[in-house]
């Protein structure tokens, strides 16, 4: 029930530029794996233009993100700590270690998939350069082609986890939390230790 | 089934190290999706959610 809450009775537990992040990046990827693997499951279309621009503006969120998650918003609440080892199943801060550790995998995979698609971009014609193949030996070039193809199909294997969490309805007020940017205050102390997690009201 | 796929080079010598194998892409699904089964048994079976 969220209806006659009052901005007291309201947590905030995402900032709109941090959900913004979150739904941009969550698009960028659908896109990327979509124009990624339909060609290979056998429908063609010109792909190529839609990924790499798509992955450029995936890479530069996804900068951004670390900037701001470094400088500006609590880094260590996402980094697993001495309380998440000892009481794993018990209520967590912000995260719990399941949390922390399915955004560890993810930062893993996307930025392996960033950083090889960065490479993989001088063999693409942009209005910035003219493709150059012989960049890297052919070795290097399948190391990096293999990295990038691996990651990408293990985030297929994430994508279908974080839906399927996102859809669980006892998980439901984290989805609202990341649509709306609050939590109830009930579902605050239901959920997490105020010790952990010293949240604000949204008045 | 190899994680990778090879190509013969045409200088002869080891295959070369091309990409990764994509005919792999539904067995990385299909891990997401008895994860996904997997757990939505044992949230019904063996830790039911309490009311609160």
């Amino acid at each position: 029930m969220t209806l006659g809450l009052t901005p007291a009775d309201r947590i905030v537990r995402h900032k709109f530029v941090d959900r913004a992040y979150h739904w941009v990046m969550a698009v960028s990827v659908l896109i990327l794996l979509v124009t990624a693997f339909l060609p290979i499951l056998g429908i063609k279309f010109e792909w190529v233009g839609i990924h790499w621009v798509t992955g450029l503006v995936l890479s530069i969120i996804v900068l951004i993100h670390i900037i701001r998650a470094s400088f500006w918003q609590d880094f260590w609440s996402m980094m697993i700590d001495s309380g998440d080892l000892k009481a794993p199943f018990g209520k967590p801060g912000k995260y719990s270690l399941a949390q922390k550790l399915y955004h560890l995998a993810i930062a893993a995979l996307v930025l392996s998939t960033i950083a090889s698609g960065l490479l993989m971009w001088r063999k693409v014609d942009t209005p910035f350069w003219q493709r150059d193949p012989y960049w890297l030996s052919t070795e290097s070039w399948g190391l990096v082609y293999a990295i990038h193809g691996l990651a990408a199909m293990a985030l297929v294997t994430m994508v279908i986890i974080h839906v399927y969490f996102a859809l669980r309805p006892d998980e439901w007020h984290l989805t609202r939390s990341m649509l709306r940017g609050w939590m109830t205050r009930k579902e605050y102390q239901d959920h997490h230790d105020p010790r952990r997690w010293s949240a604000k009201d949204e008045a | 089934m190899s994680l990778f796929r090879y190509a013969s080079s045409i200088y002869g010598g080891s295959d070369m190290l091309i990409g990764a194998n994509y005919g792999l892409l539904p067995w990385f699904a299909l891990a997401g999706v008895v994860f996904v089964i997997a757990h939505a048994i044992f949230k019904a079976v063996a830790a039911p959610s309490r009311p609160r």
